[in-house]
């Protein structure tokens, strides 16, 4: 919107959050489970550690990280078997004490060590892409409460279309047992 | 805390995994793991960390010098061509691998009580390996040189590195090596730092380690993904922990010289590194647990299992012993045969030889004791021996089977020298500052997964989890 | 224009042409056909004088002598001149730097980066050896034994291999000084001239000469028209190490000093009576050939018997060795001749009562020696060491005479030096006169005589007395300490000059180089007593020699042969003939001589095979040698056997207090296996307290207890205990075959002749075992390279027969492999640098031990172990399977060291480069890489004298021949116990020799395939003496 200048103002749309904290990890996917039913879009939890069912709850995908994985490691094999290939046969042949230029199983372990390093690097970085991490400012952290999500609260944030009835979007979610819930606005910088 | 009710017990084990967890909340756990970052350094730990930095004084002072002057000021000659610098690689390295064998391998096989010391073990591995990376560039005679003529890159010279040399092999393995220990020590720190963040009180602490968490909120959506990350990472880092060591153990057995010409070097390297990694883990875990406060997640049920798992790794390095004894006998090889009966049970570095055999086949038998097995003084005087003993095992395969090979006019004995000294302790003390810094500025216990194994003890399939009563 | 004139200008040509590089093509070892060629060419007009007068300032020091005569070493000079390397070494010279013109026009024979080779000749104790010195545009890199030269045929000994370090040494005397007031020559000349005119008031009473034995037809020359001046002026020669024993015993045998000249080729037997013939002496070179040639495994191979103290090199050769004191060597052959009377040689009749009972050694050795020698009468030669006493040299004179041995293994001649004796004698006389203060004008040209003088003697002290005492010598020693005037001397790579050699062979000396430190040569000095001081050796020289008639009609060109030939045709001198001995007389004059050896334990005195009499002290390869037998470096030690330091409670560097006499010493102890009990052997040559920076503390000064009544051995000295330990650099402990009782298969193998011979002996399968064999095979994983389509297979074969141990291969491929050396610590450490590593294995008991030597370099493995495991490609394989390394490549891992079973390479843990002079950096061979620190190195099979000849030979469009392509190692071996070539060709040496039936691999078991094999040891044990028993040995 930077194009539009001075103007800028008025045509900022906050993102507008409802978050609510629930008692209990189980709590909070029974939770999620009725706001996603009950037609909200958006959703998410936030928990200082990993809850099982996570995924059903709020109704994700197959997660795309082993495959990732997965090609990180062939291409690593390729790379560097392909490398000692050019190096000691194809472009620099030597007469190495008898041995042949090109001797399979003395590429092993260099083949192995760069399918581990890519396939690692990509399990690492693929995390990170995935959750579009690092990301330094996110509406949610407006909230003083949210603090606690890393310790020892678990809550449920819904990302509000614009024009949603804030009103019943409460009532919604303390009806799915949420014990508080509030509004987190987007602030403009 | 208060004294436990409720037990929660893990369903196989007798002993607790958490003392006292029906005294505790995700609240409570949270600020006693995290206390020890927030409590400001005691005099203990000053005092430590002037001695660590010494010492790493030392480390700086040798390194410029053998840079200044070349490898002759070590004790190095010929024929022993490697000696402190190789001997202190393995060492280091070994010492690393249990770090990753504990967060990585107790991992995949959801051994529950990994959790509490594998923050510990896994820093462990890091700064173990960065001591262990020092040698093989500082040892070389050109190190200007070795620091990029190893990696393939269109050289002037217009020759590539020779891919059948281990030593190539090396790089390619401990820098692997290397970048994948940070990569997994920090994803499972990301949820930690977290916490930290959001529980720090001074502007500056919450900016740094909120930078640090880059921007992580515990969503679920990256919870989902993250998980996967993180097993896939152990599950690389698993085969990763056993190849480096095979391989590291390739500089020797690939070779021709009486002692290092052996097949059973792999797996016995890896189970020495398994041993001597414990060993570093309780010499460090003893003294942490206490003055940190840990007893109450680094129970004595850890204390012991690690000392069963010494026991185990120690008689793998038993059997190797017997082993290379046995084949130099049976093979009917004149040389090997020499190289064990002769140069290293009767030779002038027996002393050596036979340390090794007490520190490494002896004093692990204690461990049959469950006395001395749960005794805190006996075990940590056993894993001190255990460094000692595996320091003198490398000592042996490489200064011993150089020093008498096969013809008996360029035979040499080796003295090391100060600067071979201050290096072995330099390493000692870089290792310790690096340890303190983080003992001081990262949880020691991994938080977030305590928090989640507290939940799943206490989780009862039906009802709500225990201890939930707010 | 006159003839003369004409002549004149030819000359002027001829001198400037001379005046260049003579001996010719690069790299053709053919160097005297060059002469030919040369004269085709034309010589450039008014080239002459392209440099004349003063180029540099040498009227300064009176050297120019108007027709170019310094121009040889001018151009080299100026050549080394102009490299900027050199301007720290020219600064130390005395002429002003803006004078010196830079190499700008190119003489037709240097070829920029060709090396040029020049004949020359230097003598040790005043014989000559015949040399070929390397030139690298002007700078003198290697030294090589003239083949046409009857004493060197082509080898060398480590000591002439070192002239090319001590030249341009920098510790060197630089300033011609007068006690601390330095002169100019000129100065020097100035009051010499007026000193003699004085001195001529009556005929030169007070002018005497000190000089080192020499056989100089031109010094000897000049020491006539300077005895013509001054009738009353004494010469006197003196070496500390002098054979005056000999002569004085031919005197006593034959009635006239003579010196023996022998010829073992045609020996069958030799007995060699504390005689290290192979190890010392004006004959050692060809000699050690000689010999080796009677070592081939057949029925004529010769047997030798060796009688000595303690262990030489000549001594580890021997068939049957007996040990014992010097001064019961003596009773010993007096035994062997009434032995040899009482089985009816007449001549010995009246010798026959000369035995002095029965003596402590096994009468069955004496009687299969008397036994061997009757049956080779004719053939058989005994030879006596020159620590011998007189008496004992006339006796074997004499047996050797009543064999019938003379003018076939052995012939007398009179001696070429000289003055017939060098020895005590006659300094004792000259001591005497400055004693009594009769000597005015003392001149020094004796090599260090205050340091080797008897103690006795007080040289030092006496030279105060003598008002004007003139040191003449290289550096500023003990001698310059205690003399008023000091003249740094030319190195003999820098002088003019004549030498002949033991069977009177003349060659003609010429300087390779300008005098780096502007030293004078010694002709000058002499010179200057009759006036001619500024004329320069060079026309004195030729002058002397035109009036000598050995070149009729053109002069000139006949010189310029010479020159290149190194030799002077026709100078060789006859032997004596028709001597007989006088029975009766000799058994008289002897009688006393042999009287019973007094009690006590003995005290022997013996030149090192490395410092010689401690003139070679500042060489830092000979202190880095490890000494052939106990592979000692960088000191001297007090030898004594197993029983004697035992009996004192002595270890190895235990320091002991010598007491003899009324004198003291310090000295370490070490025990040698083969040493006689109850005597201490004291290496001569260390403890040298001079201006040497090297030499400084190094070792002790033996000297000290040396006195003029028993210059070799005594008895009656005493070994006290102390305190102190040192720690010895010693480069091999006493490492037997099979140390601490392993089973490992042997490094070395050696049989007896018979076992050789014999085709089912168990010494064939021994090694059939250790070498590949067509038929069986050995398993290999990777198919072997095939090397047969490559024009040349680089192999080697080194006979271990013949290796004497004498390192004479060592320090050669120190010289042209630029090698450096690393220092005493170093040493100790485990770090020494010579490529060559000279093995020293003992078997059988630690008294009697035999002694093989294996010298061991890299081996060229097809299937190198080092090279698998290089990271970095910095050791590979060449097409032709040399074991390559790549120096710039090398990171220093040193994994491939590690992972070498032989254990031969070297890596340079220090920056030792670091320390050499500017001066020392012109002497390095430029084809070969210097290598600084952090980098392996190991014998490359001279690679760069391969290519160098294929370079040569591709030329003239063929192949090498097997032959004309040597490594330094084997040009430098006397005995040619190293062969060199290809095994493409099937007729090459190393060939043949690979499939000789001595043939064997080190370490063949593990599968290396080295290129390099050896040919096993074989002895010739006399069989009335049974096997030598072969017990597992010793430490």
């Amino acid at each position: 919107m930077s194009d539009q200048g001075h103007e800028h103002h008025s045509d900022f749309v906050p993102r507008r959050f409802l978050l609510a904290e629930f008692s209990t990890p189980a709590g909070l996917l029974a939770g999620t489970t009725k706001m996603r039913e009950g037609g909200y879009k958006n959703l998410d939890m936030h928990s200082p550690f990993p809850i099982h069912g996570t995924e059903e709850a709020l109704g994700l995908k197959r997660p795309k990280i082993p495959l990732i994985v997965l090609c990180g490691a062939i291409a690593g094999a390729c790379i560097a078997y392909s490398l000692i290939y050019f190096c000691n046969v194809f472009d620099w042949p030597l007469n190495i004490g008898n041995r042949p230029p090109h001797g399979p199983p003395a590429n092993i372990p260099i083949t192995f060590e760069l399918a581990v390093l890519l396939g690692g690097g990509s399990a690492f970085m693929g995390f990170f892409a995935l959750a579009k991490l690092p990301q330094p400012y996110h509406p949610i952290f407006e909230s003083d409460d949210f603090a606690r999500a890393s310790v020892d609260a678990f809550f449920l944030s819904v990302e509000l279309e614009p024009g949603t009835d804030i009103d019943r979007a409460l009532a919604d979610i303390r009806a799915a047992g949420a014990l508080s819930g509030e509004i987190v606005e987007e602030s403009e910088r | 805390m208060a004294a436990p009710q409720l037990d929660v017990r893990d369903p196989l084990e007798p002993v607790a995994l958490i003392e006292g967890a029906a005294g505790h909340t995700d609240k409570t756990i949270n600020d006693s793991l995290l206390a020890h970052v927030w409590r400001g350094a005691g005099k203990g730990w000053w005092a430590c960390f002037a001695v660590a930095l010494s010492l790493l004084g030392m480390l700086v002072i040798s390194i410029s010098w053998t840079l200044y002057k070349g490898i002759g000021t070590w004790g190095n000659n010929i024929p022993v061509g490697w000696a402190f610098g190789i001997i202190n690689f393995v060492w280091w390295i070994g010492i690393g691998h249990a770090g990753t064998l504990i967060s990585a391998i107790l991992l995949l096989f959801q051994q529950k009580w990994r959790t509490s010391i594998n923050r510990f073990a896994e820093a462990m591995t890091l700064f173990a390996v960065i001591c262990a990376l020092l040698f093989p560039l500082i040892h070389t005679g050109r190190p200007w040189f070795a620091a990029y003529w190893l990696l393939p890159y269109p050289s002037t010279n217009g020759i590539w590195p020779q891919f059948k040399s281990p030593l190539t092999w090396d790089v390619f393995a401990v820098s692997t090596y290397f970048t994948i220990s940070l990569l997994f020590w920090f994803l499972g720190l990301v949820p930690d730092l977290a916490a930290l963040r959001d529980s720090s009180q001074s502007k500056m602490k919450r900016t740094i380690y909120g930078m640090l968490a880059m921007g992580f909120r515990g969503s679920g959506r990256h919870w989902a993904e993250y998980k996967w990350s993180y097993v896939l990472l152990a599950g690389l880092s698993t085969p990763l922990v056993l190849s480096v060591h095979t391989i590291v153990s390739f500089d020797f057995a690939t070779s021709v010289i009486p002692g290092w010409h052996t097949t059973i070097f792999p797996p016995y390297f890896v189970a020495g590194a398994v041993f001597s990694g414990f060993a570093m883990v309780m010499t460090w875990m003893i003294p942490a647990r206490r003055f940190l406060g840990l007893k109450h997640v680094v129970t004595m049920k850890h204390l012991e299992n690690m000392n069963k798992i010494m026991l185990v790794t120690g008689m793998f390095v038993s059997y190797g012993y017997l082993m290379e004894h046995f084949i130099a006998w049976y093979s009917g090889d004149p040389y090997e045969f020499a190289q064990f009966f002769y140069t290293r049970m009767r030779g002038p570095m027996k002393g050596i030889y036979w340390t090794m055999i007490f520190c490494n086949v002896i004093v692990p038998q204690i461990f049959w004791s469950k006395r001395w097995r749960t005794s805190i003084p006996v075990m940590w005087f056993a894993s001190i021996l255990i460094n000692v003993g595996m320091w003198c095992e490398r000592y042996n395969i490489v200064i011993t089977s150089l020093h008498r090979d096969f013809i008996p006019s360029k035979w040499e004995n080796y003295m090391p020298t100060w600067v071979d000294i201050s290096l072995f302790a330099g390493t000692i003390g870089l290792f310790s500052t690096l340890f303190l810094l983080f003992l001081k500025f990262i949880p020691a216990v991994a938080v977030t997964e305590v928090k989640e194994l507290r939940h799943e003890l206490a989780h009862d399939p039906t009802a709500d989890p225990v201890g939930e009563t707010h | 224009m006159s003839c003369d004139d004409n002549h004149e200008a030819r000359t002027k040509d001829r001198a400037k042409r001379r005046s260049l590089p003579i001996a010719g093509q690069t790299s053709s070892p053919k160097y005297w056909r060059s002469v030919e060629e040369r004269d085709r060419t034309s010589p450039v007009p008014g080239a002459a004088n392209e440099f004349a007068g003063g180029t540099f300032d040498v009227a300064q020091y009176g050297q120019e002598d108007g027709n170019g005569g310094n121009s040889v070493s001018r151009r080299g000079f100026m050549q080394v001149a102009s490299l900027s390397t050199a301007m720290a070494a020219v600064g130390a010279c005395t002429k002003p730097a803006h004078k010196i013109v830079p190499f700008v026009r190119r003489p037709e024979e240097v070829t920029p980066g060709n090396p040029l080779h020049f004949a020359t000749a230097y003598g040790l104790d005043g014989y000559a050896s015949g040399l070929l010195v390397e030139s690298h545009e002007g700078r003198p890199t290697k030294i090589e034994g003239n083949p046409a030269h009857p004493q060197t045929l082509g080898a060398t000994t480590s000591f002439e291999q070192s002239l090319t370090l001590s030249v341009y040494d920098d510790d060197r005397a630089k300033q011609i000084r007068s006690g601390t007031r330095p002169l100019a020559w000129r100065t020097f000349l100035a009051e010499t001239a007026a000193r003699t005119s004085q001195l001529g008031q009556n005929g030169g009473a007070g002018l005497r000469f000190l000089i080192s034995p020499t056989t100089s037809p031109f010094l000897g020359d000049l020491r006539k028209r300077i005895l013509d001046r001054f009738p009353s002026a004494k010469f006197v020669s003196y070496s500390s190490v002098a054979d005056d024993g000999a002569t004085d015993g031919t005197k006593l045998a034959f009635g006239k000093p003579l010196i023996a000249r022998h010829k073992v080729a045609s020996a069958n037997v030799i007995v060699s009576l504390d005689a290290d013939f192979l190890g010392e002496g004006n004959e050692q070179t060809r000699l050690s050939r000689e010999f080796a040639a009677r070592r081939e495994p057949s029925r004529q191979m010769n047997r030798l018997y060796v009688v000595e103290p303690a262990m030489t090199i000549t001594g580890a050769m021997a068939d049957h060795r007996l040990r014992m004191p010097g001064g019961d060597v003596g009773a010993f052959l007096a035994s062997l001749v009434s032995m040899m009377a009482s089985r009816g040689i007449a001549a010995l009749a009246p010798l026959a009562s000369l035995t002095h009972g029965q003596r402590h050694w096994d009468p069955k050795w004496l009687v299969a020696v008397a036994t061997d020698l009757e049956r080779n009468r004719g053939n058989s030669l005994v030879i006596v060491g020159r620590r011998q006493p007189a008496a004992v040299h006339a006796l074997a004179a004499a047996l050797n005479v009543a064999l019938g041995n003379l003018g076939n293994t052995v012939e007398y001649a009179t001696p070429l030096t000289s003055d017939p004796t060098a020895g005590v004698a006659p300094l004792g006389t000259l001591v005497q006169e400055i004693a009594g203060g009769g000597v005015d004008t003392l001149v020094i040209t004796a090599s260090n005589p205050v340091y080797g003088a008897p103690v006795d003697f007080k040289l030092a002290k006496l030279l105060e007395r003598v008002p004007n005492s003139i040191y003449f010598g290289l550096y500023e020693d003990e001698t310059a300490a205690a003399c008023k005037t000091m003249i740094p001397a030319a190195h003999p790579l820098e002088s003019w000059g004549d030498l002949r050699a033991t069977d009177g062979t003349v060659s003609i000396v010429q300087p390779l180089i300008a005098p780096l430190w502007g030293g004078i040569q010694e002709a000058d000095v002499l010179a200057a007593f009759v006036g001619e001081g500024d004329v320069g050796a060079h026309a004195l020289l030729k002058k002397f020699w035109k009036t000598q008639g050995k070149a009729p009609g053109d002069f000139d060109g006949t010189w310029e042969r010479w020159l290149a030939d190194g030799i002077v045709p026709g100078t060789a001198a006859p032997a004596e003939a028709g001597l007989t001995v006088d029975g009766q007389a000799l058994a008289q004059a002897v009688a006393p001589a042999l009287g019973a050896a007094r009690q006590g334990m003995e005290i022997a005195f013996a030149s090192d095979p490395k410092m010689y009499d401690g003139r070679f002290a500042n060489s830092v390869w000979l202190q880095e040698l490890p000494h052939p037998i106990t592979k000692l470096t960088w000191d001297n030690a007090a030898m004594v056997s197993e029983a004697t330091a035992k009996a004192l409670n002595l270890e190895d560097g235990d320091v002991v207090e010598i007491s003899y006499r009324d004198r003291r010493i310090d000295a370490p102890i070490l025990r040698v296996p083969g040493h006689a009990d109850d005597v201490v052997t004291l290496p001569l040559g260390y403890g040298r307290t001079g201006g040497e920076k090297v030499a400084a503390g190094i070792g002790f000064n033996a000297g000290e207890l040396r006195f003029s009544d028993a210059p070799w051995f005594d008895r009656g000295v005493r070994l006290e205990k102390t305190e102190r330990q040192i720690k010895f650099s010693i480069t091999q402990d006493h490492w037997t075959m099979a140390p601490d009782g392993r089973e490992t298969p042997p490094p070395v193998v050696s049989a007896t002749i018979a076992e050789v011979l014999n085709p089912h002996s168990k010494f064939h399968t021994e090694v059939e075992d250790r070498r590949p064999d067509p038929e069986h095979p050995q398993p290999v994983i990777h198919k072997p390279v095939d090397y047969s389509g490559q024009p040349y297979k680089w192999a080697m074969a080194v006979d271990l027969n013949k290796c004497t141990g004498c390192s004479a291969c060592v320090v050669a491929c120190q010289s042209e492999n630029n090698i450096t050396t690393v220092g005493k610590e170093n040493v100790r450490k485990g770090r020494e640098m010579q490529w060559i590593r000279i093995d020293r294995y003992y078997t059988g008991s630690f008294e009697d031990p035999e002694v093989v030597t294996q010298p061991l370099a890299c081996v060229h493995c097809e299937t190198a172990p080092c090279e698998y495991v290089c990271p970095v490609n910095a050791t590979v394989h060449s097409d032709e399977g040399l074991n390559e390394m790549v120096y710039n490549r090398c990171i220093g891992t040193r994994y491939c060291s590690n992972n070498c079973p032989y254990k031969v390479r070297r890596f340079n843990f220090l920056n030792y480069i670091n320390d050499y002079s500017a001066a020392r950096e012109l002497g390095m061979n430029p084809d070969v890489t210097v290598r600084t620190r952090g980098i392996m190195e190991k014998c490359t099979y001279c690679v760069q004298r391969i290519e160098r000849k294929r370079i040569s030979t591709r030329i003239e469009g063929r192949m090498i021949q097997d032959g004309e392509l040597l490594t330094a190692c084997q040009q430098g071996c006397p005995t040619g116990a190293i062969v060199f070539g290809s095994l493409n060709d099937s007729n090459s040496k190393v060939s043949q020799l690979h499939a000789d039936p001595r043939r064997y691999d080190l370490l063949y078991e593990i599968g290396t395939r080295p290129r390099t094999v050896y040919l096993a040891r074989v002895r010739n044990p006399n069989p009335e003496l049974g096997q030598p028993e072969k017990a597992g040995g010793h430490e």
